[in-house]
């Protein structure tokens, strides 16, 4: 069976993008991504679009994308799997050349939020569960979904508010040096404590905003990505889960068991552990979210995600960094484009690229969490420098 | 800084939907009377809610209706202060998880309770309730 490699990255600046339609968006980190990666577009078999879309005016987004970037004919699909839908995009364009499908593809993700008015999109989100027991007659918000996490996670541990607030006082740290994020400043304890409360305990600064942004990277087979690259960031491993649509169906509410499942298949897909990753991403649409992945992942025991974000463990020069592209809190979550996002950060950091908020590279070995929806879609990838 | 320019698109759309219910019509039903019932399988005996006709864990087409009581521990909740514009004329509510003795968990509102009372443990009492338009729904109070 043949590897398959990252051998080209894209990114677009995040934030409020009114300035660029959602094909003119994909573009920027499409061109990107091919100029990268040396590749002629007419060798791209396979282009995979990550876009939960509805927001958005266009449909069909893949077939749009592609027109604009000159991808017409390769054979293409939008893929949704909420949050997660880039990391889906990434999975589904890898198992294509897995299959000997083609030699080159590509995993696009892209989403435009804010060409409606943001209480629409409340409205929207809020329906990402069962509509029928949980929005018609309750008014489910997605915060109020972490909520019902956070509540259980501060009952069963002790995990307080200020923990929370901890962790997205490091995703602004470090958004402040990414200069594609869509904030790009520094915060402080007291600015997230006192920030509005949008559904208890979760306040504004503990969620992420609404972005329009997108992400693309070129796959290679081992043989092509030897000729085109000397520094292929490889897929070592892909782990994928689901659970129920239904909150009331969760057997717990202080994790996450999809991206439990997610992670194990993916460290032994990789033959890894968690104490081989150098750095990581984690899927902090809320803060609360971030700290469940810690445990979910193996980074620290059931219970201690707080100890560790006290302790800076995971900060650059912590045991493991997690989100030094300032996370889905400050760099912003396009939700199709967050998987896809997640993998470039990853490959930058592995070759080494990320400038100022650069991990140090011992093991060569990076994870990338992604979570669609509150846990219904899991993804867990592992990518290295061999 | 001014915006970029933008064009505002005519053409609107609004979605309502016509939502099947009855393969759960017993539920709700039942719920008019006052009784909070759900689907057992009648092959391997497994209880599933929101009750569903068709058995999640043996695919058996054959279910009973059981009455799940109405008493039940909160599990968790959140206090949902910015709302949805659809329950814009809604006082921000409290969601809770209300755990029914054998195991079965319900979401729903919570109230007659303070935020600040609200706690994992507490006992819940589910109560059939009737919506503007007649629709039959349940919520949890205070035990």
């Amino acid at each position: 069976m043949t590897r398959v490699a990252i051998v080209g990255i894209g990114h677009s600046r995040f934030g409020r993008r009114t300035d660029v339609n959602i094909g003119e968006l994909a573009f920027e980190s499409i061109k990107q991504a091919v100029d990268d990666s040396g590749v002629d577009r007419k060798d791209i078999s396979n282009v995979v679009v990550g876009s939960m879309g509805s927001w958005s005016e266009e449909s069909l987004p893949a077939v749009v994308v592609n027109e604009y970037a000159g991808l017409s004919g390769a054979g293409t699909m939008r893929v949704e799997a909420a949050c997660a839908s880039g990391s889906a995009a990434l999975k589904s364009a890898y198992n294509s050349i897995l299959s000997g499908e083609g030699d080159v593809a590509m995993a696009v993700g892209v989403e435009k939020m804010t060409e409606v008015d943001s209480s629409t999109t409340v409205e929207l989100i809020g329906r990402a569960g069962s509509y029928t027991w949980e929005f018609e007659n309750y008014g489910m918000t997605f915060p109020g979904y972490y909520a019902l996490y956070a509540v259980a996670h501060m009952n069963r541990f002790g995990t307080t508010q200020e923990d929370l607030a901890r962790v997205a006082v490091k995703a602004h740290h470090y958004g402040a040096m990414n200069p594609l994020a869509q904030f790009q400043k520094e915060i402080t304890l007291e600015k997230v404590l006192g920030s509005q409360v949008v559904a208890w305990p979760l306040k504004l600064y503990d969620a992420c905003p609404l972005t329009d942004g997108s992400a693309a990277v070129v796959l290679a087979s081992e043989e092509v990505a030897k000729k085109l690259t000397d520094t292929p960031v490889w897929i070592r491993g892909v782990g994928y889960s689901s659970d129920s649509a239904n909150m009331s169906r969760r057997g717990s509410y202080v994790g996450l068991e999809a991206a439990v499942r997610a992670a194990r298949k993916a460290y032994a897909m990789a033959k890894v552990s968690p104490d081989d990753i150098d750095v990581a991403t984690a899927h902090d649409c809320f803060t609360i979210a971030e700290l469940m992945a810690y445990e979910d992942l193996g980074f620290c025991k059931k219970g201690e995600a707080a100890r560790m974000i006290r302790e800076g463990q995971t900060e650059i020069g912590g045991k493991i960094p997690v989100n030094l592209d300032g996370g889905l809190k400050a760099k912003g979550h396009p939700i199709g484009a967050t998987g896809v996002s997640m993998a470039v950060e990853i490959t930058k950091q592995l070759r080494g690229e990320a400038g100022k908020r650069q991990a140090p590279i011992k093991k060569g070995v990076g994870l990338v969490h992604n979570i669609g929806g509150t846990g219904h879609y899991a993804y867990v990838t592992i990518l290295s420098r061999s | 800084m001014s915006e970029p320019p933008s064009l505002r698109s005519r053409r609107e759309i609004t979605l309502r939907f016509e939502i099947p219910i009855s393969k759960t019509r017993e539920f709700w039903a039942s719920l008019k009377n006052g009784k909070f019932v759900t689907t057992k399988c009648s092959k391997c005996g497994q209880v599933s809610f929101p009750p569903q006709a068709d058995c999640p864990k043996c695919m058996s087409g054959e279910s009973q209706w059981v009455d799940l009581g109405r008493d039940a521990t909160l599990v968790t909740f959140t206090h949902v202060r910015i709302t949805p514009p659809s329950f814009a004329k809604v006082e921000p509510y409290i969601i809770a998880i209300g755990e029914f003795a054998g195991g079965v968990k319900v979401l729903a509102w919570l109230e007659g309770v303070k935020p600040e009372d609200a706690k994992p443990g507490i006992g819940l009492r589910v109560e059939p309730r009737t919506s503007a338009e007649g629709n039959p729904y349940y919520v949890f109070v205070r035990a």
